[in-house]
């Protein structure tokens, strides 16, 4: 009896307590949640101060861009989105809102790891901006890996925004190219860019399969694709282009590299690894960069050298440059490793090297990079019998 | 227990019997909470606001709960009411909700009311208890405000959030910090036993017979304290 009354006055003050919360539940929850949904609409007013009647987009039914973790549609046709972008760190929140005519009306970071703090500042630098200007807009020098992934999810909030109104995400200039390729040679496994030892007249670039099964040759803003041997495959081609196509793969089969003894040079520049002559007499010359992994005992943040290879005529005009490896910073100093980078020292010369844009947020990479490349000059005077070490520093 | 009136029993919790500087009680809110003014006006509310309603809904039902369940008893109607305040300032004061984050729940846990149930409300009438739970949460209302005034306008250089001059300009960081708030409790509770001339705390219902665990201790921790010594 003494248990069962326990049991009781316990389970009856329990079931009166549950009646007074639900109770109270009854009361405050309609409230709670508009005070919610009140917040969530203030956030989002931030990017898209004109917006009215925001409403949670279902982002299972659509195929947005992966950095997209949340989007709201708004009466007038804009769009809210939400991302997760990567900067120097990952988890760099970003709210985008896009107008119904595919504007930037605002972007701000919500959450970040970052260092410096330009993401709370570069919302500023993309309003107004649409999927056609936003790849111009600059990104902040010493903070390229933060306001480069800022701009990066700018772009996947205009493309979510047009995905949301029905349309299809714009794609990037190397998006476009990387398909034409492919398009050109189906076959191909990916494409891996020829390195140019000779300059091949008419033709914009070379392109090599990267499992064998032949060359992609741009003339004319065309893409022409031939097999292994040469032979064109492509159709729809005047006689003009086949010709300059099939030569040019010719040329590029022709091409044998001759090792160069550079022991045997005195003062051959110290930075110069190996060195090769085709047939035309063109150098090919493979070359160590003291970036910011090496660079005397200040910095050591690899202990690696930048590794370069250029071709170069005999009267030192570069014909093609190309990093082959580089440990260089991530977000920094690896930028060395982009074509954009290497492609900018192509038909440069002692004289005129130096107008190349440097690596930005990474002057000692550049640095590195540009004596290594003066020694290219240093080189082929010296490959050619001149005696002038002079740098063209 | 002798039988006090009514005003005794209002005003003893505001200085000579006040939960934080002469009990001791609800430490853990106190000094998480007397950064600023504002939060420890807050807290001393809505621990205010469950301390009546509990004390009340305990004496309410002293006489239905039996001896041996009251523990759990008082835990579910302190619970209950914690709960119902997270409820109302979720809705009314999202703010504040905020502000207080998980201090919030832990009201739950906080000695004081625990101790007053068991203490007072669990013995007394209703109205009595309802007296003791609106002394003793002015006296927690006031012991907040007095910590975070001093913290707020030294550590902060402002009161709550009014920027003061040559205080906003000459800050003592460590005073909103853990260590700040460990000081300035020390120091009040030597002020208060100070200005009650140390009788507050020789009171018997502070020793074992005041006790929240007496019906099972028997003064044993008391004994053991004496042969420690």
């Amino acid at each position: 009896m003494k248990y069962i009354k326990c049991i009781l006055s316990l389970t009856l003050i329990c079931a009166v307590i549950a009646v007074m919360l639900a109770a109270a539940n009854y009361i405050t929850a309609p409230v709670i949640a508009q005070n919610e949904s009140s917040a969530a609409n203030d956030a989002l007013l931030v990017v898209m101060p004109d917006g009215t009647d925001f409403t949670a987009v279902d982002l299972a039914e659509y195929e947005l861009p992966a950095s997209v973790v949340e989007a709201y549609t708004e009466a007038s046709g804009g769009v809210v989105v939400k991302l997760n972008a990567t900067g120097l760190s990952p988890n760099m929140i970003i709210m985008v809102g896009v107008s119904a005519d595919g504007t930037v009306t605002g972007a701000t970071c919500i959450s970040s790891e970052e260092t410096y703090g330009y993401e709370k500042t570069y919302g500023e630098n993309v309003t107004g901006a649409t999927i056609d200007t936003i790849d111009t807009i600059d990104t902040v020098s010493g903070a390229t890996k933060t306001t480069g992934g800022y701009r990066s999810a700018v772009r996947d909030a205009l493309n979510a925004a047009i995905i949301l109104g029905g349309g299809e995400a714009a794609k990037t200039e190397e998006e476009i190219f990387a398909e034409n390729l492919a398009a050109a040679l189906p076959e191909a496994d990916g494409f891996t860019s020829v390195f140019m030892l000779d300059t091949i007249e008419g033709i914009e670039g070379a392109y090599s399969a990267n499992n064998g099964v032949g060359y992609v040759i741009c003339v004319n803003d065309k893409f022409i694709a031939t097999d292994a041997n040469g032979k064109v495959i492509s159709e729809g081609i005047t006689t003009e282009e086949k010709a300059v196509a099939t030569s040019a793969v010719a040329t590029i089969l022709s091409w044998v590299l001759t090792p160069v003894d550079i022991t045997a040079y005195a003062d051959m520049p110290e930075a110069v690894l190996a060195a090769y002559i085709t047939e035309s007499g063109n150098y090919v010359l493979e070359l160590k960069a003291s970036g910011y992994g090496i660079n005397g005992d200040k910095y050591s943040k690899s202990g690696e050298y930048i590794y370069i290879k250029v071709s170069v005529t005999p009267a030192g005009k570069i014909i093609a440059c190309e990093t082959t490896s580089q440990k260089e910073t991530d977000g920094f100093g690896a930028a060395c490793g982009e074509p954009s980078f290497y492609s900018q020292f192509n038909g440069k010369t002692a004289d005129t090297y130096g107008e190349v844009d440097g690596v930005s947020g990474a002057t000692v990479t550049t640095k590195g990079y540009m004596t290594a490349i003066s020694r290219v000059f240093e080189a082929v005077t010296v490959l050619t019998g001149g005696a002038n070490n002079e740098t063209a520093e | 227990m002798k039988q006090q009136n009514n005003l005794s029993i209002l005003l003893k919790g505001i200085l000579r019997e006040n939960p934080v500087f002469v009990l001791i009680l609800g430490t853990c809110p106190t000094l998480a909470t007397t950064t600023s003014v504002v939060s420890a006006i807050g807290m001393g509310l809505a621990t205010m606001a469950v301390l009546i309603c509990s004390n009340i809904f305990i004496s309410l039902l002293r006489k239905l709960i039996p001896d041996e369940v009251r523990i759990p008893c008082y835990i579910v109607v302190i619970a209950g009411f914690v709960t119902l305040v997270q409820m109302f300032m979720h809705a009314y004061l999202p703010a504040m909700y905020e502000m207080l984050g998980v201090y919030l729940a832990l009201i739950t846990v906080n000695c004081i009311i625990l101790g007053r149930a068991e203490m007072f409300a669990g013995k007394n009438t209703v109205g009595k208890a309802a007296l003791d739970g609106i002394g003793m949460g002015i006296g927690f209302v006031l012991a907040l405000l007095s910590i975070s005034t001093i913290r707020e306008v030294l550590g902060n250089g402002s009161f709550a959030g009014i920027a003061l001059p040559f205080f906003s300009t000459h800050k003592i960081s460590v005073m909103t910090q853990a260590p700040g708030g460990m000081l300035v409790y020390g120091i009040m509770i030597a002020v208060v036993n100070k200005i009650t001339n140390g009788k507050a705390i020789k009171k018997k219902e502070f020793s074992c017979a005041g006790c929240p665990t007496a019906s099972t201790c028997h003064g044993g921790c008391a004994t053991e304290a004496k042969e420690d010594k």
